[in-house]
């Protein structure tokens, strides 16, 4: 059966994933917005930097975060000014890596969703008398719900399956750094097979029973509403 | 009062192979109407019909000025500081676009409640225009789940809730049948007696119904603004070619003789047949006399199937193309269309002032 570590790791992974889904859930529906709208030239360069994660080896994005959070360097610097400990190997730099490698998951259904919308809800929004942010958080949002729980749940799903990133910067503290995929690692690097078997299964089983929502029902109900 | 004075640039984008530089298209659109009841805005497709609705909502981005009674909507002169450009919220117009458009994730109440809680006061409830307009049993249903008859009927209660100062339809009744046609207009022209309605059709009968106005919209301008009786008889306007189809003549009905299933009505005081299937319920009604239908003779014909004959007086004649006259013929203050070849023309040696028989074979009644 499942120890202490492994119950300390699953609630460290869940606390990870809901703080980063969260941040992300403020953060994603603007830029997703500006993405799907833009005209700049500017726009597809930042497009691409969103993106760099789904293509991009997570130890290759762990590495320049390790650099970043190293207090020679100034982003490390400005954190130290205000903190007492490092962001690297503790808790807090997992959710700023997890926020950043976890961004295209959460924006990009989002963009999708947005650029699908029918621009002629907007306007009647406007003739019934909702100004240009009410009409978003009143109308739109709502009637995009189910895009919305997508981009949560796969931002969510991913969080908890990081490993890469996690390896380079958080290192491998209980209670700390040692989140699910780490110590399912750890536990085949010692033979334990059972335990391994026992934390996959948990994985596998939660991240097909995600899919498996959004793609049987979220996404459907969303394309419902989107050609109506 | 609405006053307009705007203009709209459409620059389409340069053809690199011709190597020419982008293109400009502007629509200048000016006029000054005093809003009562229907204003039916009137024009071929393409003429800018909707551009000059999207342009008053404030949908789309125009120069120049815009007022309604005492507001300015917009105005974008040189003097940034008296700049004035009325976001479309702000205007309090009731819209009802061609499609619904209603919000498909909620319910027909939802849809509706989303203007009440923005405007606040209303003459108008959910309940009572729900009644009015036959949906009441559709208030809990979702919105997909409707017909484009039902859902436009929704749409005009939506417009109504926001309590607007001006509702504005673009062909809101173009997609539907017959009986949501029956049920809208009648209501739609009592509404009109509160809310001023700028209307967009292609429809003669809802023209001539609804509105005692019309603004003649053709090619990015405004070419007439008068009463659709009018600029119909008016040989000069981009409508000529429509008009010389057919008039419509107001009769007053005298009764209905329901074995022959004619009713029998005084036009400018000349008794007219029409055939009809049930008493009308009103007691003037309106009939499209086609232009083709009209017969003309120098002596009343006798011992035919003729049911009306009108003595009327030849005012004006054009001509239509090579083979065909347009006659403009008055009956005591109303005007009808005959269309005859030029050889019935030459043969009848007619001039202007003549007083001929007007045969008429069929009408439609169009209220």
């Amino acid at each position: 059966m499942l120890n202490v570590a492994d119950y300390q790791a699953i609630w460290l992974t869940l606390k990870l994933a809901s703080l980063t889904t969260i941040i992300l859930m403020v953060v994603a529906p603007a830029l997703a917005w500006w993405l799907a709208r833009s005209q700049a030239k500017i726009r597809p360069f930042i497009e691409s930097i969103v993106a760099l994660p789904l293509i991009l080896p997570p130890t290759v994005l762990g590495f320049y975060l390790l650099i970043a959070f190293s207090p020679d360097h100034f982003f490390g610097q400005w954190w130290m000014s205000f903190n007492d400990s490092s962001l690297a190997f503790s808790f807090s730099g997992l959710v700023v890596a997890s926020v950043i490698y976890s961004l295209p998951f959460v924006v990009q259904p989002l963009q999708s969703a947005f650029v699908h919308l029918d621009k002629s809800y907007l306007e009647v929004c406007a003739t019934l008398g909702y100004g240009k942010y009410e009409r978003l958080y009143k109308i739109i949002f709502p009637m995009l719900l189910p895009s919305f729980i997508i981009a949560g749940a796969l931002g969510f799903a991913h969080t908890i399956g990081e490993f890469g990133v996690v390896l380079m910067i958080g290192g491998n503290i209980p209670g700390e750094t040692q989140v699910l995929s780490i110590l399912l690692f750890d536990h085949v690097e010692s033979l334990e097979y059972a335990q391994a078997h026992q934390l996959s299964f948990i994985l596998l089983v939660f991240s097909m029973s995600v899919l498996v929502v959004i793609y049987g029902f979220l996404q459907k109900r969303q394309q419902r509403i989107l050609n109506a | 009062m609405l006053k307009f004075n705007i203009q709209r640039t459409f620059v389409h984008a340069a053809n690199k192979k011709n190597d020419a530089v982008a293109s400009k298209q502007v629509l200048h659109f000016k006029g000054e109407i005093n809003l009562t009841g229907v204003c039916a805005i009137f024009g071929d497709s393409g003429a800018g019909k909707t551009t000059l609705l999207r342009c008053l909502i404030g949908l789309e981005p125009c120069e120049g000025q815009i007022s309604f009674k005492q507001q300015k909507w917009l105005d974008s002169n040189d003097d940034a500081k008296s700049k004035i450009n009325l976001i479309t919220e702000n205007r309090r117009i009731g819209v009802v676009f061609q499609e619904p458009r209603l919000f498909p994730h909620l319910s027909v109440k939802q849809n509706l409640q989303l203007a009440v809680v923005k405007a606040g006061k209303s003459t108008f409830t959910i309940e009572n225009l729900a009644k009015e307009l036959g949906f009441t049993e559709l208030l809990h249903h979702q919105t997909t789940q409707l017909s484009g008859g039902q859902k436009q009927r929704i749409a005009i209660a939506r417009a109504l809730l926001t309590h607007p100062q001006l509702l504005v339809m673009d062909e809101p009744l173009s997609s539907l049948d017959l009986s949501s046609k029956q049920l809208l207009l009648p209501f739609l022209k009592q509404i009109s007696a509160n809310i001023p309605i700028l209307y967009i059709t292609h429809s003669v009968r809802e023209l001539f119904y609804l509105s005692h106005q019309m603004l003649l919209v053709n090619n990015g301008e405004i070419e007439a603004i008068g009463e659709p009786q009018q600029l119909f008889l008016d040989n000069t306007l981009s409508l000529s070619k429509f008009a010389h189809e057919g008039l419509i003549v107001e009769v007053a009905v005298q009764q209905f003789d329901e074995q022959a299933g004619l009713i029998e009505g005084h036009l400018d005081g000349q008794t007219l047949f029409i055939s009809a299937k049930h008493a009308p319920d009103i007691n003037s009604i309106q009939v499209k006399i086609n232009s083709r239908d009209v017969i003309i003779a120098i002596e009343p014909i006798l011992g035919s199937s003729l049911l009306n004959c009108l003595l009327v007086t030849l005012v004006n004649i054009v001509t239509d193309n090579e083979k065909s006259m347009i006659l403009t013929l008055k009956l005591d203050s109303q005007f009808i269309y005959a269309r005859i070849t030029l050889r019935s023309f030459k043969h009848l040696n007619l001039a202007l002032g003549d007083r001929v028989y007007a045969h008429v074979k069929t009408m439609s009644i169009i209220n």
